[in-house]
Order: structure tokens, then C-alpha cells, then sequence
């Protein structure tokens, strides 16, 4: 082997050993940038799957407890017997966090009434001051009135959230309402007039105006179990909204 | 020599700017995404206001939202995966320029949500659909630097060996202590 030779192996062999050394890098940076990318990934996971399993409605239980309609227009959903802890709920049928707390919430209220573990008592207000909010809220609030039968009115109460329009337009209009009343289940021949009439918008307003006064209140929706106002982060995690009322039964 | 070292002396402040940029960008995600993250239902609400998404989508993107906002908060606050973080970031808010835009087009009156609430103005308030956009969309400008000149100083990427040598800069950084 002459110099030259040997030599040129040695640069190849640098060269190579450079190569390899790059090679290296390059892999390690990959490894690097795959495991952060996927810690990354399993915190957003991890969020996600705690957010999503503290917001879970409950299922369907029994049936629902019996339903009373009171003189004033509020509801109360209560086992024979059951006189506390009394769960208030102050909601309006066209504000969109209201709807939502029907959505992840709603269930609970029905399933503590059914197991005769609180009283749940609705009130449905209108808080909103400025149109089409408030034609929408006082037509819908004034409807639900004009429901006969306990049940009935629960049902037609989660129709009206389910339905609720935006708050950019007219919405709850009579016809809407009317159908909405026979889905839930409403045979009552005098329905169709209260809707349309409108017979209850004032008994509406005026309620409103009572219980918003008497109650203090700071917005809709709001939660109150033995006149204690809980705290949304509660009222909207229905395990620990169940654990609340469980809590002040005790 | 002086426009060649000026020039040099612009170019060494690049990556402090990116490092500024990373911060404010970083800091107004974690501060948007934690005002929210113990709220969830009042982040979905917040996305259904716009009426923009199908309900479905409303949901998952509500509750997303803050927990994405703060993960890709701290990557950009330490530098880790900066280029990639910022890009997320800075698609973040050219979506939230887009929302706020189209709530604005379509005569909505909400608040942004972008901190927090339910999206509902309290009574008397007025929407702020154009500070909000300005806001965001130099936030989207923010990120866009970000991108370009990643990943600046005090990043995890560089002793990671993540910063990526194939941008000239980097070289001439490197030779700092030289020069």
C-alpha cells in the first residue's frame, strides 16, 4: 500500500466516522423532537379526557319524580314527602349558559329528585332587558304557563332549551312554541290560545321581577341549595353538584 | 465597515426579538387559556356564541380550547418545539381573527370570550370586535416572526439540539464568542 493510499483511507475513514457521527445527531434529534411532540400531545390528551369526564351528564335514571306546578308559575319536582334540601334553579329560556347547564346538568336535577335525595324547584325568569332577548325569553316563559301537566312541563321545558335561537333574532315565536307544546305532550284545548295570546307574559314579567329582588341575583343561571348559592364551577360538574346536594341532606 | 456592522448588529438582535416575541405570545396564551381551563361550560358557550361550528364540534372545540392554548403556551415560554408551536399559535389566532371577523359581519353581539366568560356582553357593554382583531391579528404578525427566526434566545431547542442548523443565522450565533 503506497502513502498516497493509506492516506486516503484515512480520510475516508474521517469521513466516514463524520457521517455516521451526523447520522447519529440526526437520529437523537428525531427521538427528541417525537418525545416532546408526544408529551405534548398526551397533556392536551390528559386535558382533555379530565375536562370531558368532569363535564358527563348522568344517565337517565327512574322515572322522574312527580311534578307540581305552582300558582306563581314556579315548578317544583319532588318524591311524596321529600321537603329538603331544596334545590333551586333560576334559569330564562333564551340565556345560553342556562342552556347549557340543562345539557351537562339537567340530568342530574331530574335523577337527585327522582332518588328523593333533594326538591327541585324551577324557576323560570326572564333576565334580559333588550330585544328580541326579551320578546324571545317572556314568550317562552309565558308559554310554559300555559302547561297544564307537571310532566309535560318538564318536557316541554327541555324542548325550549334544546331549541333555544339565537340572540341575534326572533325566536320562541307562538307557532314554534305551540308545536313544540304538542311534542311535549300538551292535549290541553286551551293551549293553543294561552300561547298565542299571550295571557301569562305579564304574570312573566312580574315574577321575574319578585324573584330577582327577593333572590338577589347576579345573573342566570344560578344554584341554590337551602338558599345557598353555589358556585358554577359545582353546578356545572354533576358530580360534585351531587355530591353538594348529597352533602346538605345530610 | 459601518453599514456591514450595522447590519451585523441588527442581525445578533434577531434572535432577542424572537425571544420577545415567544414571551408575549406564549404569556397571552397561558393567561387566555388558564382565565378559562376551570371554566369549561363557560368556554363552550363561549364557541356556540359565535355560531360558527355545528353543535357537535362546539363542544370538543370549547372544551379543547384552553388546555391547547396553555400547553402550546409553556413550548413557546420555553422554547421547546418552537417552530411548531408557533406555527399552532399564530393558526390559533388567524382563526380568532376569523371568528371575531365573522361574528362582526354578521351583526353579532358577543363578547370574544377571548379571556374567559361565557361570550355574553353584560348589559350596557358594546362589543370590541376591532381592538380585538388589531390584538389578535399582531399576535398572528408575533407568531409569523416566530416562525421565520425560530427559536431565539433562552430556548430548551438549542441544548436539545433542536434549533436546526440549517438556518444561516444559527452559524453566525454560533461563532459569537469568535467574532
Amino acid at each position: 500500500m503506497g502513502k498516497a493510499e493509506r492516506s486516503k483511507t484515512a480520510r475516508e475513514k474521517i469521513r466516514e466516522q463524520q457521517a455516521a457521527e451526523r447520522a447519529r445527531e440526526q437520529r437523537k434529534k428525531v427521538v427528541t423532537y417525537v418525545t416532546a411532540g408526544a408529551v405534548a400531545i398526551a397533556a392536551i390528551g390528559a386535558g382533555m379526557w379530565y375536562t370531558m369526564s368532569r363535564s358527563q351528564s348522568e344517565q337517565a335514571g327512574a322515572d322522574l319524580a312527580p311534578v307540581t306546578i305552582q300558582a306563581d308559575g314556579s315548578v317544583i319536582m319532588a318524591k311524596d314527602g321529600v321537603t329538603k334540601p331544596v334545590v333551586d334553579i333560576y334559569e330564562d329560556f333564551q340565556c345560553p349558559a342556562c342552556k347549557e347547564l340543562e345539557r351537562v346538568s339537567g340530568q342530574t336535577f331530574k335523577n337527585l329528585a327522582a332518588e328523593g335525595l333533594a326538591k327541585v324547584v324551577y324557576h323560570p325568569i326572564t333576565i334580559f332587558g333588550q330585544e328580541p332577548t326579551k320578546g324571545n325569553s317572556v314568550r317562552a316563559g309565558a308559554a310554559a304557563r300555559c302547561v297544564p301537566d307537571g310532566k309535560q312541563w318538564v318536557a316541554f321545558h327541555d324542548l325550549l332549551f334544546e331549541n333555544q335561537p339565537s340572540e341575534t333574532v326572533e325566536g320562541f315565536k307562538t307557532d314554534q312554541l305551540i308545536e313544540w307544546g304538542k311534542e311535549a305532550g300538551v292535549t290541553d284545548p286551551g293551549f293553543e290560545t294561552c300561547v298565542t295570546s299571550q295571557k301569562h307574559a305579564q304574570a312573566q314579567l312580574d315574577y321575574s321581577d319578585k324573584i330577582n329582588k327577593r333572590e338577589n341575583l347576579e345573573g342566570t343561571p344560578t344554584v341554590k341549595v337551602d338558599g345557598q348559592m353555589i358556585d358554577n364551577s359545582v353546578v356545572f360538574t354533576p358530580k360534585d353538584l351531587r355530591d353538594t346536594v348529597t352533602e346538605a341532606a345530610k | 465597515m459601518n453599514a456591514s456592522q450595522a447590519s451585523h448588529t441588527a442581525r445578533s438582535a434577531i434572535p432577542w426579538v424572537t425571544t420577545v416575541a415567544r414571551l408575549v405570545l406564549g404569556g397571552v396564551l397561558i393567561a387566555a387559556g388558564g382565565l378559562k381551563i376551570g371554566n369549561p361550560a363557560d368556554s363552550v358557550v363561549a364557541v356556540r356564541a359565535y355560531e360558527l361550528l355545528p353543535e357537535p364540534l362546539v363542544t370538543t372545540v370549547g372544551y379543547a380550547l384552553p388546555i391547547v392554548e396553555v400547553v402550546v403556551g409553556v413550548l413557546l415560554i420555553v422554547g421547546l418545539m418552537t417552530r411548531v408551536a408557533a406555527v399552532v399559535a399564530a393558526l390559533l389566532m388567524l382563526a380568532f381573527v376569523f371568528g371575531i371577523a365573522w361574528a362582526w359581519a354578521n351583526g353579532l353581539r358577543i363578547d370574544c370570550g377571548c379571556f374567559g366568560g361565557g361570550g355574553q356582553l353584560g348589559a350596557g357593554q358594546e362589543p370590541t370586535y376591532l381592538l380585538d382583531i388589531v390584538r389578535d391579528f399582531g399576535l398572528v404578525l408575533l407568531g409569523a416572526w416566530v416562525v421565520r427566526f425560530p427559536p431565539g434566545r433562552f430556548a430548551l431547542d438549542r441544548p436539545l439540539g433542536l434549533a436546526g442548523a440549517e438556518h444561516p443565522l444559527d452559524d453566525e450565533e454560533n461563532s459569537d464568542g469568535q467574532g
